[in-house]
């Protein structure tokens, strides 16, 4: 790497605010994987320009990489300085006296924070609602917004993500991160696989170790099946489902209450430390019956959390 | 337990108790607990009860017993009373109430005391082949429901076993009289409004799944009147004396529970009932009850005598 090359990179750097150093990085992807773990941002930036520079001098790179990095940056500061002066103007032009700050984090989460005034009143800062929005996801978290302000907060997200609507995922939980691990499916999935073990061999032994085997086997294919619905390992955690019943009620032995027109009105909630996996192990150890029901599949499936079920509609 | 029993009855009762008792009672969350009959035990000496129980309350405070109360400068003053009208029949005591007020030390004269714990004696609709038997000096109150610190309940409870030589035992609220409570609640819908049928199951997987099931009132109580249609003896006739056998019970429960199934594929029978509730009260597995209307206090206290005299030794 040459001195003109060292030279702009120690420049950029100093432009480039801690905040988006890793994410710019990332998108530039001209360091391996591997080299941009070995980098800690905890340190000085001084310290990871150092760092940072010796890692381009081992890859080689040139001027020439050095101006992309530079403008990926500009472009990626642009994008996140148009949103936050967008959603600013925006909201202030919806409502008055309300107080806005945005702060982006390393993990590309942008956090905002509204205290709402009104004409009368100044922003109230004890209660105030906060937002969460992963630039390039099409997904906003929202915690503490009463139904007066929902409708401008949710005006303004729209128009300043430049996206045409927004609306309710029905997820609800108290861990953002488990939330959002859920949503974009950052846990540990599995795969549906046609020939999940393999071909068994002819077997001649006595029918005891038979029944022992044959119990092993659906032991097996309900853990199996369980995994592949709600995913290995460590689930994020849910804290409860709620699904609102509006279906017919049918059971061959109650004829008077099957030939009824109108719905069978109920509700179900269901309520754990870690929903996901309370369900898994409900599946795996038979209290649920595998294939598990859409149901409760479509809780890690569908990211959601809040269901209504009606006869027309079984996924609503 | 008995297999069949009548359906509970709307009852005013606020001609026979007093309103301001009957105010004590409901809407309050009650600790269960059993009590064998209890030795030459008299209605008449209740003010002398209240001083002894006083005075063994202050003499456990000075040991150093924790009572958790206030601090250690409050004094505590017992009294004991007659809650009248509550005995249905001939052979059931009347029903007796203990209250623990505190004061504390330094407060003004003003100031009421307050009560910090309370708790009733009480036989409602007991058996009477089981009454008439015991001895004569043996008085059967088996019914003990207690609110407040847990101290002074073992206080209490400590007191009442060496002056009347009882003893004490839990009243867990069993599966089955949750099952029963909740399809009389559902019967109850007929004459006043339930609102809605909530049950809580807990089913054993890692971590504990709590599912709350609840029942919109109007359509539990088709789902019960059509099992009980289903029972060939039915009379169509007088609905006062109508008996409701535990196997409609049954058949209601396992309606519910194949509604569920249907939806979810999951065997609620797998867990545990642990919760009932609707407009009228509530029962909790540990032993825990809540009568919301007093209309139905009578029936619903009958049905938890009639557990407590199952606990009974002989």
């Amino acid at each position: 790497m040459d001195n003109l090359a060292k030279h702009l990179l120690q420049r950029l750097m100093r432009r480039i605010p801690a905040s988006m150093l890793q994410s710019t990085l990332d998108k530039w992807g001209r360091l391996t994987a591997e080299k941009r773990k070995s980098l800690d941002f905890t340190q000085s930036k001084l310290t990871i320009t150092q760092e940072l520079v010796a890692l381009c001098e081992e890859s080689e790179l040139t001027v020439k990489h050095i101006t992309e990095l530079e403008m990926i940056y500009d472009a990626h500061s642009v994008e996140l300085m148009q949103f936050k002066e967008q959603f600013k103007s925006h909201l202030s032009e919806l409502k008055r006296n309300v107080s806005v700050k945005i702060k982006k984090h390393t993990d590309e989460a942008v956090w905002i924070r509204v205290a709402w005034g009104d004409g009368l009143s100044r922003p109230n800062h004890l209660k105030a609602t906060y937002v969460v929005h992963y630039l390039q996801t099409p997904y906003v978290f929202v915690n503490a917004l009463s139904s007066k302000n929902k409708p401008l907060l949710l005006q303004a997200l729209t128009l300043s993500t430049k996206h045409q609507q927004i609306k309710a995922a029905n997820l609800s939980g108290q861990k953002l991160t488990a939330l959002r691990d859920l949503l974009m499916r950052q846990y540990q999935q599995v795969f549906p696989t046609k020939y999940p073990s393999p071909l068994p061999e002819s077997d001649q032994s006595i029918s005891k170790l038979r029944i022992e085997k044959v119990q092993a086997e659906a032991s097996a294919n309900r853990h199996r099946m369980a995994g592949e619905t709600f995913g290995d390992g460590m689930l994020p955690a849910l804290q409860s489902a709620f699904f609102q019943l509006e279906t017919k009620f049918k059971d061959p032995t109650n004829e008077a209450m099957t030939q009824r027109d109108e719905p069978f009105i109920c509700s179900v909630k269901f309520s754990s430390s870690n929903l996901l996996e309370s369900l898994r192990h409900c599946a795996s150890s038979g209290i649920a019956s595998t294939p598990v029901t859409p149901l409760l599949s479509s809780i890690p499936l569908k990211g959601r959390n809040y269901f209504v079920i009606t006869d027309n509609v079984p996924n609503a | 337990m008995n297999i069949c029993r009548k359906a509970p009855r709307s009852q005013n009762i606020t001609e026979k108790v007093k309103p301001e008792h009957l105010a004590l009672l409901v809407k309050t969350e009650w600790q269960l607990s059993y009590v064998t009959p209890l030795y030459q035990f008299r209605h008449t000496q209740l003010k002398t009860y209240a001083r002894q129980l006083s005075a063994f309350i202050a003499a456990e405070k000075q040991q150093g017993l924790a009572v958790e109360v206030g601090g250690l400068q409050n004094t505590f003053k017992v009294s004991f009373s007659v809650l009248q009208g509550l005995a249905e029949t001939n052979d059931d005591p009347e029903t007796v109430l203990i209250q623990v007020q505190s004061k504390p030390m330094f407060a003004r004269q003003e100031d009421p005391p307050k009560t910090v714990w309370s708790g009733w004696l009480s036989c409602i609709n007991g058996n009477p082949e089981y009454l008439q038997s015991l001895p004569k000096d043996f008085t059967c109150l088996p019914l003990f429901c207690s609110k407040g610190a847990e101290g002074l309940s073992s206080l209490v409870k400590s007191w009442l076993q060496r002056t009347f030589d009882c003893c004490f035992g839990p009243l867990d609220i069993n599966q089955t009289t949750l099952q029963w409570l909740a399809a009389l609640w559902t019967n109850c819908h007929m004459e006043t409004n339930i609102q809605k049928l909530k049950m809580i199951w807990t089913l054993p997987v890692v971590p504990p799944l709590q599912v709350t099931y609840t029942v919109d009132s109007d359509d539990a109580l088709e789902l019960w009147r059509s099992t009980r249609e289903s029972s060939a003896e039915k009379s169509r006739g007088a609905e006062d004396e109508v008996c409701i056998d535990f196997s409609e019970v049954t058949r209601f429960m396992q309606g519910l529970m194949s509604h569920f199934y249907r939806h979810f594929r999951v065997d609620l029978s797998a867990g545990e009932l642990n919760q009932v509730s609707s407009a009228l009260g509530s029962a909790k597995l540990n032993g825990k009850i809540k009568i919301s209307s007093s209309r139905y206090l009578i029936s619903i206290f009958s049905l938890l005598t009639e557990c407590a005299l199952l606990k009974m030794p002989i």
